[in-house]
This record gives C-alpha cells, structure tokens and sequence, in this order.
C-alpha cells in the first residue's frame, strides 16, 4: 500500500531546500561529527525528498548523482535545481550547449525514476521583457521533456497569459513564501501543472533578503500560525488540482528548514492531506528537534 | 589527523599572466597570446594563452619554435611587477572570508580555508562563486574554482575544469574523484615517482590504490606512506596562515652581466652563503635544507635542494652543501642572470657532538674560524676580513 496517498489521491512531499549543511550538525539536526558525504541517508530518515541546490553552482555530473541516488532509499524523490548558466549568468552564445549539458547530467536520477522536477529560478534581475520571454520560452523548448518547475523573482511574471502559457506547456508555476517587499513575485495559488504543484519557504526575512549574504537572507523562523494559515488555506486549495505536490524550505540558516519542515508536515497530517512523510522502506526514526 | 571536516576553496586563475594582461589592454582577448622575455638570446616561453596553447605551445618552449607554431600569436615581455600587483588585489578579495589564505607566488593560485564559516558566510560553494563573481566584476579575471576536504584534491579539482569552470568535491569523494584519473595529474606525485611507477607500468590512480601499503614500500620505501596517501586523497596539511609561512633565509643575487663563469659563480655564491649564515647564526638557528635556485638568461628557473645533515649554520659547511646543489641546478650552458640561495627547515643548532674526535676536530676548527670572523668583523665592519674566494668577485 502507498502510505503517501491521500484521500483526494494528491501526493504530498515535504523536504527542503539542500541538505548538506555543516551548521545543521551544530544546530543538533544531524549527529556530532557528520561527514557530508554521510548526511544524505540521514537526512532521508526524516524526509521523503530533497532539493539539490548544489546543480545550481555547477553542472551535475553523472557520476556524482549516480552515486548520490544510491545512498538514498529506494522511494526517496529529489527535485534539482537548473544551472546559474541558464537561469543568472546567460551566455547567448553557449546556453543551448548547457542545456544538452544539464540534460546529461541529470539523467542518471531520470533513469532510477527519481527526478520530481527541475527547478528553473529566476533571479530578480529577469524581469520580463521580449527578450526575457524568448529565452523562457526557448529555454522551455531546449529542456521539454523534463518535468520543469519555473520560479520567478519578479512581479513582473504575475499575469494571466504566463500562466496559460505554463499551463499549456504543463510546466509547473512555483508558488513561494517570500517577504512582502515591493517588485517581488507574490505569493499566489496558481496550478499550471495537474502534475505537479510546487511550494518554496524562503521564510520572511524583509531586513536580510536584499543583503546580498544568505545566511541572513534565508534566517527565518515560521510560526505554527503561518504554517497552518498555509496548510488550511493554499496548499488544501492546490491539492486537488494536481497529482502530485513538493514543499520545500528553504530558511536552511541554524537548521530551521528542517524544523519547519517537520511542524508543516503534522499540520498537513492532522489536517489529514498527508498520511505518512516516509518513503516506503525507510527506516522510522524519531526527530530530536 | 584532524578528525573535523574541512572545506577549502581553491581559486585559480588560469594562465595567469596572460589573464592580467588581458585586463589591462582587451584587445588581446580571443586571440592567442605568449609571454616571453624580448631580446634574449635563446628566449623560452613564460605563458600563454589557451588559444596557444591549442596550437602546441607550451611553457618553456623555446620561443623560436613557438612563433613558428602559431604565427598569428602576440608576444608580450613578462611583466612580474603586474603579476604581482594582480595578486595582492585578489588576495586582498578574498581577506574579508578567512585568516587561512595561502598564495603561490603570484601565479594565481590560492587557497583558502574556510571550514566553520558557513554560519557567517554561508555554505562554501556560495562564498567561491560570489568571490569569482566580485573578482571578475573587479579586476577582470575570471578563476576557476573548487571546494573540497582539503588542498591536494581541491587542487585536482581545478586541473581538471581548466580553463573555466567549477567543482564541488563532498567530503567521502576523494578517492573515487581521484581514481579515473592519470597519475601525473595528482600534485605532490614527482618525477622520480613517475618514472619508478612507469617502470612497473602503473599509469592511472586506480591500478596504484590497488597495491597495499606493504607492497608500495618495497620500491618506494619511506616515500610509500606519503604516496598511498596521496592516491587517494588524503592531505592533512593545513593551509598556512598569511604570514606564517615556514621561516626560511633567503639571499639572492643578480648579475650584471649574464655568466656561466663557473668560479666567478662560486664566489658570488659564498657572498651569498656569508649572509645566509650570519642572520642564521644570529637568530641562533641552524639550517636542515639548502636550496639554490638559478634563472637562466632565457627565462627558464631551475631549482634544486639538498637537506643538511646534521643542521648547521656554519658558512664552511654551507658553502660545501651549497655547491653541491648549485652543480645539481646547473645543467645548462645558457647563461645565468639570477641566483637565490635559501635555506629552511630551521631548528635550534643540535647539541650532539661528534662519535669520532677526528670528525669532532674538524668540525670544532670551523666553527672556531667562522666564530673568529663573526668577532672581527663585528668590530670592524664587513669589509675588515674577507675569505680569498670572494675577492675574485
């Protein structure tokens, strides 16, 4: 029996944003003295599913994800994010090439049937203007086949016409948690994708996001109130509407994705859209934090 | 063995010389680029640039042969001053993110060290690609670079982008990164290693982690340790502190005139072995290394070392050792325009005496004539004694 299946059949997965942090074994998340290298079948005994960020620093590699869905549980699922070559750092001449690069090394996740989606972020520099609109949609083009999640920085995407162009390519919208700060994308509903919706926590820090610093960008700690406000209110609303949805956290500073992650996921258990977070064979262990 | 995870960052600017001449005039860009002194006679090449490269050329090729391979290559004069001021403006980048920065010299390369950081500045791989994204916003160089457990395989790591690129090595990577690869490729393994490893026919990584520690001392004996080490990844040496490199005492000196006198060369090099001996011997410290590093007048170095044994700082002994090196350094009839003598490795001068009072003799007689000159010359200038070597020079 599939534990994950809810009653309005929509799969819930919650995780968060990278996994290797060493400041999470000093927040108590994993055991003194973890290696990196060890912390992906730990991290896999509390969530189902992670999202690589480390694709986005440098292409992936086959070997490197070969290895990396080996360590993990048979029913662990992973999303990945799309090289800064193709989303911050363009070259017009080279990015097609990037893409058949992308492609290549993401396969082996492909091939185990572990890739849940690829993450398209935008930066907010990508505002959108013909020419922002040809390269999305080429690069829409470039990439099809994958299962695409585009998550944009710029309140400039928020109209009607870009969601009925995801919708009609069955690309996913991403729906974030972000601080209300002008120009930002806002904190939508939307389900483009029947697929597959996809939530990002960056948590709501509107003194540290323009820093330029991450460990003060992503320093945010969600309360019980704003994490049911999104269980009972957005997320029940976007579940039936598509097969299969991720969450994930990305407040990673001091740990507190995990937590947070942990507190969404017995507000959605007890609200009943989630039954189990473990992946099939996996082995249970209780959450010290 | 430290047992905390480390994270070092390597950035490496490739051809660097060629990189900073190109922030300074773009109109090099794109197009193939050598660096090499002008007018000398048999002039080798310094640096180039990738496009060069790809045409054949490579470092300390002859330069004739060089401008036949690529005709349409620009061919700078070597600009030290540049390369070095290009340094101190990339180091200066990276000051604000580690006291744990190590630089080569001025060769682009540096590493840092920024375990337990991350609380502050985020998770290595941000700090590297902010820091290549400030140094190219800043001073128009583009590095590579790479995370890792430690320098050795952080070092690999960029070798093996060049020229652009990243890569991000997990701690628990080492081995299996290193393994694919030819062994020449993996820093700290020398010449003399290859050699005796092409003779047993070992090429790649992997077929040398196969054999045991035991096996690997049979032909390497106490080398063995450091070389199953290094096969697979494993390097605890830390990256030095800014400022606390190992102590070492140089002396150099510059010819006028370009020579390959062999006694005139020998004479400049006990000037240089007096002044090694006398800062030695007034910091009361004694030397266990000697090297000599000579720059040919086309350009090319080489450097060759001989360890002390026992330490000294006796300028009889010095020279001895001194001399030795400098012939193992000079294998070439070119000209010679530079020479530096250092010597490391510096301990407490040891107190053991001689087994034999013969040998004990000996050794008392010269450091009673160096003790001698020290006191004289203390009194009454440099000048007031000389040894009948030097006045040649």
């Amino acid at each position: 029996m599939n534990t994950q299946t809810t009653h309005n059949s929509c799969r819930l997965w919650v995780g968060t944003s990278g996994y290797s942090y060493t400041e999470w074994t000093d927040a108590g998340f994993y055991p003194p003295g973890t290696k990196s290298g060890a912390m992906l079948p730990l991290y896999a005994r509390h969530f189902p599913i992670t999202e690589l960020n480390f694709t986005w620093y440098q292409m992936p590699k086959v070997h490197v994800l070969d290895r990396m869905h080996r360590q993990a549980p048979a029913g662990f699922r992973f999303a990945a994010k799309l090289t800064r070559t193709l989303t911050h750092e363009i070259d017009p001449d080279q990015w097609r090439g990037q893409a058949t690069q992308y492609r290549d090394g993401i396969a082996p996740l492909l091939q185990a049937r572990k890739l849940v989606a690829v993450l398209l972020q935008f930066p907010p520099s990508f505002v959108r203007a013909p020419q922002s609109r040809q390269y999305l949609a080429a690069l829409l083009d470039e990439l099809d086949g994958l299962p695409l999640a585009v998550e944009f920085r710029h309140a400039s995407w928020a109209t009607d016409r870009v969601f009925a162009e995801l919708e009609r390519r069955r690309a996913t919208l991403v729906t974030v948690d972000e601080p209300e700060l002008p120009g930002l994308f806002p904190g939508l509903d939307v389900v483009t994708n029947p697929e597959l919706f996809y939530i990002r926590f960056h948590g709501r820090n509107a003194k540290g996001w323009r820093s330029g610093n991450m460990q003060k960008q992503f320093d945010y700690d969600y309360g019980d109130d704003e994490l049911r406000q999104w269980a009972d209110g957005r997320i029940a609303k976007m579940a039936p509407h598509a097969s299969t949805g991720v969450i994930f956290f990305n407040n990673h500073v001091r740990a507190q994705a995990p937590r947070n992650a942990v507190k969404l996921i017995n507000l959605l258990i007890a609200r009943g859209l989630m039954l189990d977070i473990l992946p099939e064979g996996s082995k249970k262990t209780a959450l010290n934090l | 063995m430290n047992p905390y995870e480390r994270s070092i960052i390597h950035l490496n600017v490739a051809d660097f010389a060629v990189a900073v001449e190109r922030a300074v005039d773009s109109r090099l860009k794109d197009r193939p680029v050598i660096i090499a002194p002008e007018g000398a006679a048999r002039a080798a090449v310094y640096d180039m640039s990738e496009e060069a490269y790809r045409n054949g050329i490579c470092k300390g090729m002859a330069l004739g042969r060089a401008v036949r391979l690529c005709r349409d290559a620009r061919i700078l004069p070597p600009h030290p001053d540049r390369y070095e001021h290009a340094m101190r403006s990339l180091l200066k980048q990276t000051l604000p993110y580690s006291p744990l920065i190590e630089t080569g010299e001025a060769d682009g390369h540096l590493f840092m060290d920024v375990s337990g950081s991350s609380r502050l500045f985020g998770p290595p791989a941000d700090v590297a690609w902010r820091l290549r994204r400030q140094v190219k916003k800043d001073l128009g160089l583009d590095p590579i670079w790479s995370v890792a457990p430690n320098k050795l395989v952080a070092k690999v790591a960029t070798r093996l982008v060049k020229p652009d690129g990243e890569y991000i090595v997990g701690a628990g990577e080492e081995e299996s990164l290193l393994a694919p690869l030819p062994i020449r490729l993996v820093p700290g393994i020398e010449r003399d290693d290859l050699l005796r490893l092409q003779e047993f026919n070992l090429t790649r990584v992997s077929q040398f982690t196969a054999l045991s520690l035991e096996q690997l001392q049979i032909p390497f004996g106490a080398r063995a340790l450091f070389l199953y080490q290094t096969a697979r990844g494993i390097d605890p040496s830390p990256v030095l502190p800014m400022g606390q490199k190992p102590p070492k005492v140089i002396a150099d000196h510059e010819f006028g005139n370009d020579t390959n006198d062999r006694s005139f060369l020998e004479s400049i090099l006990y000037r240089l072995v007096e002044q090694v001996g006398d800062r030695l011997r007034r910091h009361r410290r004694a030397a266990r290394r000697v090297a000599v590093i000579l720059d040919y007048s086309d350009g090319m170095r080489c450097a060759r070392q001989l360890a002390a044994r026992p330490a000294t700082a006796n300028d009889l002994t010095l020279f001895q050792l001194a001399r030795r090196t400098l012939l193992l350094a000079w294998t070439r009839r070119v000209r010679i325009r530079h020479v530096r003598l250092i010597c490391d490795r510096l301990i407490f001068p040891p107190a053991q005496l001689k087994l034999f009072a013969d040998e004990q003799r000996q050794t008392q007689k010269r450091d009673n004539l160096v003790v001698a000159i020290d006191s004289i010359r203390q009194r009454f200038g440099t000048q007031a004694v000389r040894i009948g070597r030097t006045l040649a020079a």
